[in-house]
């Protein structure tokens, strides 16, 4: 069950439209480093995790993800307000406009649709982790990327926020990783899956 | 915790260090000093303001819109302390400092969340319990702007 707040986590409060740097920007919604598919993914893989707090820690950074993607759709959504067509015309924006007027549609900057082609839930704790580091990666330099091309402070100050965000889940996701880990034989981390072979993750066998 | 091993990932545990207070902690998005690591290109290079409430300054606003947007900010601080320290126990279960900032400041955003209701609109389901007038009729979403609008950050 899910709770919502009608507040953000952080706040969005965007003075000039700039339906260039929203069409940017949207990538952080439906892209392949998106929070759609950050959250859709930890979401997913937490159902099988054979620790209980690793589980709960996918389930409170997948509801966290949420968040984020409210906040990047804020951002779009305050950037392509009020728009005039001459605005809309705008390079970037204008094929958008015929699909979607100025509504909100999971898609990358690249115009590649939301899918979940771009995660994985592999059913494997190990890989899940790892994947899952390296997807706080990526999200950070999709960060660092629109940091160097944006200058208005008023879109920054969120996306330097979201940046941070990747950073401390990575350390968290890594200390995952080690609990794991530590239930498994450092000789072999890999002799079974501890996901599947329930028997011999729990020593029954 | 587990000596590195060959063929793994290995990140070391985060220890209990210092912390930011919530305004500085909700700027570097995260309220562990050890944790923030900013970007050279997110820095001052382009002659942002450091502070976006000097920006607010700017824009006159009615007294009880600037009131509740104030509300509205140290809530964002103090839930997002709940929010950083909720992860930081998920993997550090028996740290009693952690803990014991995780129930004071649960507090203080309840109590804040209370006020909020009173003054204003209940910001969530629970929060209708609060609310000034039960009987009003209009439900929650009635009043206030949606948090996606701007005008209430």
């Amino acid at each position: 069950m899910w709770c919502y707040e009608k507040r953000l986590q952080f706040p969005v409060k965007i003075t000039k439209p700039c339906p260039k740097t929203a069409q940017m920007i949207i990538s952080q919604y439906g892209g392949p480093d998106g929070e759609l598919s950050a959250s859709m993914r930890y979401l997913a893989q937490r159902y099988t995790m054979p620790l209980k707090e690793v589980g709960g820690l996918l389930t409170d950074i997948g509801t966290e993800e949420l968040a984020h993607m409210e906040m990047i759709c804020a951002m779009v959504y305050q950037l392509t307000k009020n728009l005039s067509m001459e605005e809309v015309k705008t390079a970037g924006f204008d094929a958008y406009y015929i699909d979607h007027t100025t509504a909100l549609w999971p898609q990358a900057a690249s115009s590649v649709p939301f899918t979940s082609l771009e995660f994985q839930s592999k059913g494997d704790a190990i890989t899940d982790l790892t994947e899952d580091l390296a997807a706080e990666q990526k999200a950070r330099t999709v960060y660092d990327n629109l940091l160097r091309m944006i200058t208005d402070p008023e879109v920054r100050e969120p996306l330097k926020f979201l940046r941070s965000r990747e950073i401390v889940h990575f350390q968290r996701f890594g200390e995952a990783l080690e609990k794991t880990k530590d239930q498994l034989d450092s000789k072999n981390f890999y002799y079974f899956n501890p996901e599947f072979d329930k028997d011999m993750f729990h020593g029954k066998l | 915790m587990s000596e590195q091993q060959l063929a793994i990932a290995s990140v070391p545990f985060q220890q209990w260090g210092e912390i930011y207070d919530d305004k500085e902690a909700l700027h570097a998005g995260t309220i562990f000093k050890d944790l923030n690591k900013p970007f050279f290109a997110a820095s001052g290079m382009l002659g942002e303001p450091a502070e976006r409430e000097k920006s607010s300054v700017l824009t006159q606003e009615p007294a009880e819109q600037k009131e509740r947007e104030d509300m509205m900010r140290k809530i964002a601080q103090t839930c997002f302390a709940l929010d950083d320290l909720t992860l930081y126990l998920d993997t550090h279960e028996t740290e009693s400092k952690a803990k014991e900032l995780y129930r004071e400041k649960l507090q203080e955003a309840e109590a804040l969340k209370k006020e909020f209701a009173e003054k204003f609109y209940p910001l969530g389901r629970p929060c209708i319990l609060y609310s000034e007038c039960p009987n009003e009729e209009h439900f929650c979403w009635q009043k206030g702007p949606m948090p996606w609008e701007g005008a209430c950050v």
